[in-house]
């Protein structure tokens, strides 16, 4: 088979994806169920409703509690790591306590949260900090566990402090891992917040949703949900543009061009 | 010998840590009165003992297990010969990208609110629901898996006359079956949060469904005994998982060892 070039490769897709719009289009037009709205309608409405404030409102509040959470969890995350990752003894202790945390379903600890921390955004941004923080966590683990030898020995020989050793070695090395955990817990903590803003009142675009449904606003429900994927797609390639930034003396000392 | 072996693996330092928390909190929530929001372990315990005796407790638990393995298994099914498909052919690939990088990003829980109006609070919507949040993962790593498949066994396969059928089954299915299992451990973790949450919100049965009664009732030792069982519920699928794929990977590990 021939390889395509790449514009016709993107043309191919983008086809698809068109015509699949169309093929909803078609069968939601025959279909003549208000639970299935046409694409064409979903986008029109989609056009409509987001310069509107409440809309902007929902999504403000999302990416407010968001960035609080992950930020948080991210902290809590890359600390317990490094902690477990340079000192055995931690490490043994708290291995079977992070296992089953993290093991756990995050919607398992909502009702906990409603109670202790009410309905506001601290039970929210305590929902996306956990569901962040394990990936996090994982990941730092492994890339200090990864550290070569060679550069423990190097720092025990020359008498690097433990402190001094936490920052200039075993963190840098461990970071293209703790980005990689950070992209994964990026689209977990997107999760959290749906799951956070269906749990009672307070807004964002996962009760936006949810308001729309029980307002039989279909369209508009429809409409949110791709706005929350547009959210993460988005999201997902800021990330990757920082991360390619940060990690830019990675790439350059080991030759290697997509982490 | 064999008690001393199951000695040494398990890791007796953090289990007794583990202990103590739990000792902790009980102590915690004794002296600071607590119990409004948080209900101790010696209340918990029993409640989970209670539950599990009466049924309500084991039956809300067979209800989530059977709709998240059913979910489970419908997303292997259809993960595992569409991601080999689109895998194995540039071109399906190409026409299929815009498609699937447009669905990936949208989260499966945003959907449940959807799959609520056309199947209803029953255990078909939640079953439903975590097959699709379940298939992403599948489908992507096995797609991964396929086209990182080694370019030379398939060279050498064709070159002895393998048949199409034969090349997939002994050459690609092997390479990937790695990477289909890290999409299947992925998954098996997306399924269970997205079963019990669409149970929590919408359900009719299931431990999350029961979870959200007793929270409304303020029953706080029963709500806390079904937390505590989605969290070793949750702990259980881990370890399987992680065993299973730890036997397909030390399999195709020796398989592949040392090839150049």
């Amino acid at each position: 088979m021939r390889a395509l070039g790449d514009i016709w490769r993107v043309l191919l897709g983008v086809g698809v994806f068109v015509g699949a719009l169309l093929v909803w289009e078609i069968w939601a037009g025959a279909e003549e169920s208000f639970l299935v709205p046409e694409a064409s309608e979903v986008l029109t409405r989609a056009w409509e409703s987001w310069p509107t404030s409440e809309f902007l409102t929902a999504v403000a509040g999302s990416l407010k509690r968001l960035a609080a959470g992950f930020v948080i969890g991210a902290a809590i995350g890359i600390t317990l790591g490094l902690v477990m990752g340079t000192s055995r003894a931690t490490r043994q202790a708290l291995d079977p306590l992070v296992e089953l945390a993290r093991a756990t379903p995050p919607i398992a600890i909502v009702p906990a949260l409603v109670l202790t921390l009410g309905f506001g955004d601290s039970m929210r941004i305590a929902l996306i900090a956990f569901g962040v923080c394990f990936p996090v966590l994982v990941n730092t683990l492994e890339g200090v566990r990864a550290v070569s030898p060679e550069a423990r020995d190097t720092a025990s020989m020359l008498h690097v402090g433990r402190v001094e050793r936490v920052f200039r070695i075993y963190l840098p090395a461990a970071l293209p891992s703790i980005f990689a955990g950070l992209r994964i817990a990026l689209s977990i903590g997107l999760v959290m917040v749906v799951i956070s803003e269906f749990a009672g009142e307070g807004g964002g675009l996962g009760h936006y949703i949810l308001d729309q449904q029980g307002q039989f606003a279909y369209p508009e429900m429809y409409a949110g949900i791709l706005f929350l994927g547009l959210l993460g797609y988005g999201l997902n390639v800021l990330f990757r543009l920082f991360e390619r930034r940060v990690l830019a003396w990675h790439y350059g000392a080991t030759g290697e061009r997509n982490g | 010998m064999h008690a001393r072996r199951l000695f040494q693996r398990v890791n007796v330092t953090g289990w007794l840590f583990v202990g103590l928390v739990v000792l902790l909190a009980e102590l915690a929530i004794q002296v600071f009165e607590l119990t409004d929001s948080v209900s101790p372990p010696s209340e918990t315990l029993p409640a989970l003992g209670e539950g599990i005796a009466s049924g309500e407790l084991s039956g809300a638990l067979r209800i989530t297990l059977g709709t998240y393995a059913g979910g489970l298994v419908l997303a292997i099914v259809v993960g595992v010969p569409v991601g080999v498909l689109i895998g194995s052919s540039r071109l399906l690939l190409d026409a299929t990208f815009v498609v699937l990088e447009f669905l990936r990003p949208i989260p499966a829980v945003a959907l449940i609110p959807l799959a609520f109006l056309f199947f209803g609070t029953g255990s078909e919507m939640r079953r439903y629901i975590v097959a699709y949040a379940a298939v992403w993962p599948i489908l992507v790593n096995t797609l991964y898996g396929v086209r990182g498949s080694d370019r030379i066994l398939h060279e050498v396969a064709l070159a002895s006359g393998v048949s199409r059928f034969g090349r997939l089954v002994r050459v690609t299915l092997p390479a990937a079956l790695p990477s289909i299992a890290t999409g299947i451990r992925v998954s098996a973790s997306i399924g269970l949060l997205v079963a019990v949450t669409a149970e929590f919100f919408f359900g009719s049965g299931g431990i999350g469904a029961y979870m959200q009664r007793q929270q409304l009732a303020f029953k706080l030792p029963e709500m806390y005994a079904a937390v505590l069982l989605t969290a070793l519920l949750g702990y259980t699928v881990n370890v399987v998982v992680r065993l299973a794929e730890r036997r397909v990977i030390r399999w195709t590990g020796e398989e592949r060892v040392n090839w150049p």
